[in-house]
């Protein structure tokens, strides 16, 4: 049952003079329940060491593996090698971020960027007393702010939106949607003034073209097409 | 030569070392935090099921309180916990957990009237107070009198780490990443920084600080089979081992957690055991009541994580290609329950191993098996964070060894302990940086620097045949197979000279590419040697301990030895060419302690050889105790008599509760 | 002196970031809203053809005002036009701001669209190319019958498809505003959230299927009307320049 693999890599060290994107071809065996992780740590461990990638908590949790397989950025621990029934795989590194060494990217940059951009931080002027009971918040409100909470960086929907490639000061998808979640967040006090300070330009919301790529593609299903949707209709009407 | 000043430096960016980043940058300081990556994709993401603090809000935890615990935390420890530590802890976490919802962590909250929830395999219903709604609400983990573990769904960790990293960029910490502490720089047993490598252009560096923290987290990668991300190789414990002076605690104190999946490893979250999940055998027969028939699943996690291979070499493991499992069923709480709070879970479970936990009967089983967890062991401190024996070297979190999980930590007690630890060691740290003056040379700096680079040179230089992947692959599975869940002398002894080969061979491997940058088998060239006087200081001092005792099980020493062994494990490297670590020991103070050892309420009684201090003690706390009460006291002013403990900023002050006065 | 500091300083005079990119992204979602629907309406009346000529008369009269203007008067048609003429040039410019506007962006555009294989973003990339497209086509047609207002009719519509060559242009144009706009419907919806409701996702679906549909139903319409034209233009080639008189007053007339 273990049948031949070949993953193709797209290599490249921006770093060295000498280097020329190419692809280079790894032929191995598949073991059952291979993933992406296991696959490229066998290939640098037994036949090219010298393969760059990012890989931290291989369980889908971190956001560090994003890269792009088969023309689709996915999370590369959670890509099953076994869904791919003729057993190729052709792997680039996500685009949209500055290129580190084949697939490592750097994706932590752009997020801080981003963050920062959109000040992805509650903003209250009221001190909260630890040693006093915490403010109640509704228990369905916590949990909607959790379920916008839930992004993990990865990048994938930015490296899936073609606006945020063709316009690298697009705050993305993940931008828009840390504002969406701290405009839902009782705990913020910004207002929708203030969101527009942040976003309201052709960076921000009014750059998102509703390709969907991004609602199509985030490994953790954020409700993204809906929320886009919500902030645009929210910073539209701003006077 | 590129030298970086700063006030305070801190090595490791998960939760601790963000919030003691915090610390710092709010007293005023020029901080950098360094990190191996991105912030947020810390190890810290990965906790799913919660943060321990007792706030008492929802209905099954009424009533808790910090007594209690503390004293959860010390019976978890196996009595092997530094107690004033521990207090100072559990007095800090309501606070903790309340400065991070100020931050933006969206705590799942209580919501009022009732609900069906399954516990002990049995449905019950649970009406929480109108008055308690919207308050932080708790889940049930292993170990614990009350429901103390707060969380967001199963995604704790993350939201937690993202509250604290949005809130160190908000301060303008300065943090960089893909940066690597490989040493630290010290003379005059003061600790000044650290030599960096970017391991994006491999070029060193030096930090200089007035005093440096590290909270790099664990080292579980030791071991092949855990539940810890691929970075967690315990190099800055390693790094401050290789002072020669700094001294790490209790490096055989590691824990195993009972359900990883099967084959990956990636942890499903306790809360699987805590909402009410069981476990099943190859007959698909709930056995833990029968070895723990009070806390069951829940006993803590080297309870049944033991159990569980024990009922394995009875011959009730499930039979797979990966070895025998054991099936944990969660599907029992059902499909609207898992995907509410258990949705990481079920996706985990979905995509690693194509099973739908929800689906009712064995459809829906999945496969687990213990496999390392967490390290209690780490660098040893005192109780303000600070080396016993370097000065000026912090460390908290997971890294250290600040001693309140002794020899197992309750689950939910390390992402406390982070940020708890972040408050309270950071605030000593930026104190140290605000007393103390830099006062080193640059020739110090350069020896420093030189040395590091002269090592990576002899790397890249060396001819010999070895693979540093298959010595390092040697080692976890040694680590896994001999000094595992189950330990003895014999195999102890021969880990410790495998160990020892392992370490001499690292002087005769070959790297390919002779490249300084992006070369990832460099990386791991001067990165396994240190993981092997990590394993070195873990096998060594789990041979000489010749007890059993929280998560350190010897099957030829199996009871708790009170009498001998009521100490803590010490090691050090004091010379670069050793292939040993130094072993010593320090005393717990039975007659300092708030609670003398006794028995730990699960596992098998009268597995503990007494000190005869214990009860001495005892019979001092429980006089005071009554004389107190008497006296009209209440529990703070007994406890402050009993035990004193100190704390920095406001985090001596009470925490105020529902229905507490 | 606002714009000259907003224009320099990114900030209007009271501090705060300008509103006009909100208006800019509102105005673009209205007129091209108007223009899906407006087309809608002008398919009709084209393929009104396809009832009958007299019937294709009728509705040209009643647009040039005839309820109003005895006979109707073709300055109606002519206003209405540049109307539309100026709701397209809005948007037309609007949309510009989205196109690639430079070699990188349009390299990085295509090989994205073509590696990642992801239809929302393979339908912009249509809409965007049509809508280039139609900044020419749009512009020729809308002059023409703007200027010729007078010309539109069974015969005099038949001639300019088929003896004035304008059918090439039309079987592009149609291709173009087919496409173009259903697609701009659907992102319209989507991009407002319009029909969310509890299932955004499904809502997606079912919007994706009636976005198609109507594409196939006006581009059937579209051609068949077209082939009707061409087939009495050709008919119709010798004697280019009569205009059409309806049954009814040939009757008359008799
Ligand atoms: C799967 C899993 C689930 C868990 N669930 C829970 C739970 O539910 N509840 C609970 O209480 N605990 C849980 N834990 C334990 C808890 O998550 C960790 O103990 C805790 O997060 C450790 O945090 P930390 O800040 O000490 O270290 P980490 O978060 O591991 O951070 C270490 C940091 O150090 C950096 N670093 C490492 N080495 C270097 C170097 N040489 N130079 C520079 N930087 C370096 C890394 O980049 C990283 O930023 C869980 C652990 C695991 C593995
Ligand atoms: C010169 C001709 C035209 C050009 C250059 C043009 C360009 C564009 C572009 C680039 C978009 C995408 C905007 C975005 O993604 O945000 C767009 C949207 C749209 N267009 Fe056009 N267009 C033209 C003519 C038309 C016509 C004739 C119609 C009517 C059928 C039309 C209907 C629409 C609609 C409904 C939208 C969606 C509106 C929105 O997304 O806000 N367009 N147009
Ligand atoms: C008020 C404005 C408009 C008027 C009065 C108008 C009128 C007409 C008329 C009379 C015809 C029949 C053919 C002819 O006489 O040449 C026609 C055809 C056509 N028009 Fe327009 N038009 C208008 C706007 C537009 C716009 C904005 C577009 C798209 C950008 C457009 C696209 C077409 C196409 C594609 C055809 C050919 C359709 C077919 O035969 O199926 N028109 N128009
Ligand atoms: S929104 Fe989704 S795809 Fe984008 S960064 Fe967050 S998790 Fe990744
Ligand atoms: S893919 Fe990009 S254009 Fe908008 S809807 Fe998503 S951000
Ligand atoms: S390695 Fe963490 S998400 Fe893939």
């Amino acid at each position: 049952m273990s049948r031949d693999i070949t993953i193709s890599v797209l290599k490249f060290n921006p770093r060295d003079e000498d280097s020329k994107p190419e692809f280079v071809e790894y032929n191995l065996k598949e073991t059952p329940g291979m993933t992406l992780f296991i696959a490229l740590t066998k290939i640098r461990e037994e036949i090219d060491a010298d393969l760059s990638f990012d890989f931290v908590c291989r369980a889908g949790i971190c956001g560090s593996c994003g890269m792009v397989v088969n023309g689709v950025p996915t999370l590369a621990c959670r890509t099953l090698i076994e869904n791919y029934p003729d057993g190729k795989l052709q792997l680039i590194p996500m685009p949209a971020f500055e290129l580190i060494k084949d697939l490592s990217v750097n994706t932590g940059k752009w997020m801080d960027n981003m963050s920062t951009k959109v000040e992805s931080w509650i903003v209250s002027n009221d001190e909260v007393d630890i040693t006093k009971i915490e403010e109640k918040m509704d228990p369905d409100t916590a949990d909607a702010v959790f379920e916008l909470d839930r992004c993990i960086e990865c990048g994938i929907c930015v490296a899936s939106c073609a606006t945020a490639l063709m316009r690298p000061d697009f705050v993305g998808p993940a931008g828009l949607n840390r504002i969406a979640r701290f405009s839902i967040d009782p705990r913020d006090k910004r207002t929708d003034d203030d969101f527009y300070e942040l976003i309201g330009d052709d960076n921000g919301i009014f750059g998102c073209m509703s390709l969907l790529s991004c609602e199509d593609h985030c490994p953790k299903h954020l409700p993204l097409q809906n929320k886009i949707a919500y902030l645009r209709r929210k910073l539209v009407s701003v006077k | 030569m590129k030298i970086t000043y700063c006030d305070a430096l801190i090595i490791g960016g998960g939760l601790a070392g963000l919030r003691a980043s915090l610390a710092a940058q709010k007293k005023g300081l020029n901080t950098i935090v360094l990190s191996l990556v991105p912030v947020k994709r810390s190890h810290s993401a990965a906790a799913q099921g919660g943060m321990q603090a007792s706030l008492g809000n929802s209905k099954m935890s009424e009533g808790d309180n910090e007594d209690l615990h503390f004293s959860d935390t010390v019976k978890g420890s196996d009595w092997g916990c530094d107690q004033e530590v521990a207090r100072m802890f559990v007095h800090t976490a309501p606070k903790a957990i309340r400065e991070l919802a100020g931050w933006g962590v969206p705590w799942t909250r209580v919501r009022e009237g009732s609900r069906e929830a399954v516990i002990n395999a049995k449905k019950t219903t649970i009406t929480e107070d109108a008055d308690r709604h919207g308050l932080i609400m708790s889940r049930d983990f292993g170990g614990t009198k009350k429901w103390r573990t707060c969380y967001t769904s199963d995604a704790t960790g993350h939201t937690m780490l993202f509250s604290v990293a949005n809130e160190a960029l908000k301060n303008e910490v300065d943090i960089r990443d893909r940066k690597e502490a490989i040493s630290l720089i010290h003379e005059n047993e003061r600790c000044y920084g650290a030599i960096v490598r970017d391991l994006i252009t491999g070029e060193l560096e030096a930090y200089i600080s007035k005093a440096t923290c590290i909270s790099t987290g664990g080292y579980g990668r030791i071991y092949k089979q855990t539940t810890n991300a691929v970075i967690c190789e315990g190099m800055g414990a390693a790094i401050a081992l290789e002072t020669g002076i700094a001294t790490l605690g209790n490096m055989e104190a590691v824990q195993f957690h009972p359900t990883p999946i099967v084959p990956s490893g990636i942890l499903l979250t306790e809360g699987c055991r805590g909402d009410g999940g069981i476990l099943r055998d190859v007959d698909g027969h709930r056995f833990m009541p029968d070895y723990e028939p009070e806390k069951k699943e829940l006993a803590s996690r080297d309870v049944v994580s033991r159990r569980m291979i024990e009922h394995i070499r009875n011959g009730k493991g499930v039979p797979s290609p990966y070895g025998d499992h054991i099936w944990l069923d969660i599907s029992i709480l059902g499909r609207e329950h898992i995907e509410k709070n258990l949705r990481d879970v079920q996706e985990i479970c979905k995509i690693f191993n194509g099973i739908d936990p929800a689906e009712e009967g064995p459809k829906g089983w999945v496969p687990v098996l213990p496999m390392q967890h967490y390290s209690m062991g780490g660098i040893r401190t005192k109780k303000t964070g600070e080396s016993q024996k370097l000065s000026g070297l912090f460390s908290c979190g997971e890294a250290a060894c600040w001693d309140m999980h002794g020899f197992n930590r309750l689950g939910g007690n390390s992402v406390s302990e982070t940020v708890v630890a972040g408050m309270i060691v950071g605030n000593y740290f930026a104190d140290y940086c605000i007393d103390n003056e830099l006062d080193i040379k640059t020739s110090t700096i350069d020896k420093f620097l030189a040395k590091e680079e002269k090592n990576i040179n002899t790397i890249l230089s060396l001819d010999g045949d070895e693979s540093i992947f298959k010595i390092k692959d040697t080692m976890q599975r040694l680590m896994d197979k001999k000094v595992g869940i189950f330990r003895d002398g014999v195999h102890l002894g021969e880990a410790v000279v495998q160990l020892e080969e392992l370490l001499k061979k690292t002087k005769n491997i070959n790297v390919k590419s002779k490249a300084k940058a992006g070369n990832p088998e460099l990386e791991e060239a001067y990165r396994v040697p240190k993981m092997l006087k990590l394993a070195l200081c873990i096998a060594k001092g789990a041979q000489q301990r010749t007890e059993s005792r929280g998560a350190h099980y010897r099957e030829d020493f199996l009871k708790r030895d009170d009498k001998n062994w009521l100490k803590r494990t010490l090691s050090s490297w004091p010379n670069e060419n050793d292939t040993m670590p130094t072993i010593s020991y320090e005393d717990l103070d039975i007659m300092k302690m708030e609670m003398p050892p006794a028995f730990r309420g699960y596992g098998a009684k009268g597995m503990i050889i007494e000190n005869e201090l214990s009860t001495k003690r005892q019979e001092e706390v429980d006089e005071l105790r009554e004389k107190m009460e008497e006296a009209g006291k209440d529990r703070h002013q007994i406890q402050d008599a009993m035990m004193n403990f100190d704390l920095p900023m406001n985090y001596r002050e009470k925490n105020e509760r529902m229905g507490e006065k | 002196m606002s714009d000259l500091i907003e224009g320099y300083i990114g900030k209007t005079t009271n501090g705060k970031k300008s509103r006009i990119p909100a208006k800019l992204d509102y105005i673009q979602s209205l007129t091209g809203g108007f223009l899906a629907i407006f087309m809608w309406g002008h398919m009709m009346m084209v393929s009104s053809i396809l009832v009958s000529k007299d019937f294709m008369y009728y509705v040209t009269k009643f647009l040039e005002g005839s309820f109003i203007i005895d006979g109707g008067s073709p300055l109606m048609v002519s206003i209405f036009v540049f109307i539309v003429f100026v709701i397209f040039v809005v948007h037309a410019a609007l949309g510009m701001r989205k196109l690639p506007s430079n070699f990188k962006q349009y390299q990085v555009l295509k090989a994205h669209t073509k590696s990642i294989q992801h239809q929302d973003t393979q339908l912009w990339g249509y809409q965007a190319f049509t809508g280039f497209v139609m900044f020419f086509l749009g512009s020729i047609h809308l002059y023409i019958i703007m200027t010729n207002s007078a010309d539109i009719g069974p015969y005099a519509s038949a001639d300019r498809v088929w003896s004035e060559w304008m059918w090439p242009l039309y079987i592009a144009l149609l291709l173009a505003v087919e496409f173009h706009g259903t697609i701009g419907l659907y992102r319209l919806c989507i991009k407002w959230g319009w029909f969310d409701g509890k299932d955004p996702q499904a809502t997606r679906k079912r919007l994706k299927k009636v976005k198609w549909a109507l594409t196939g139903f006006f581009l059937t319409l579209g051609f068949a009307a077209l082939i009707v034209y061409m087939k009495i233009g050709m008919e119709h080639a010798d004697k280019v320049g009569e205009k059409y008189v309806p049954t009814s007053m040939i009757k008359e007339a008799k």
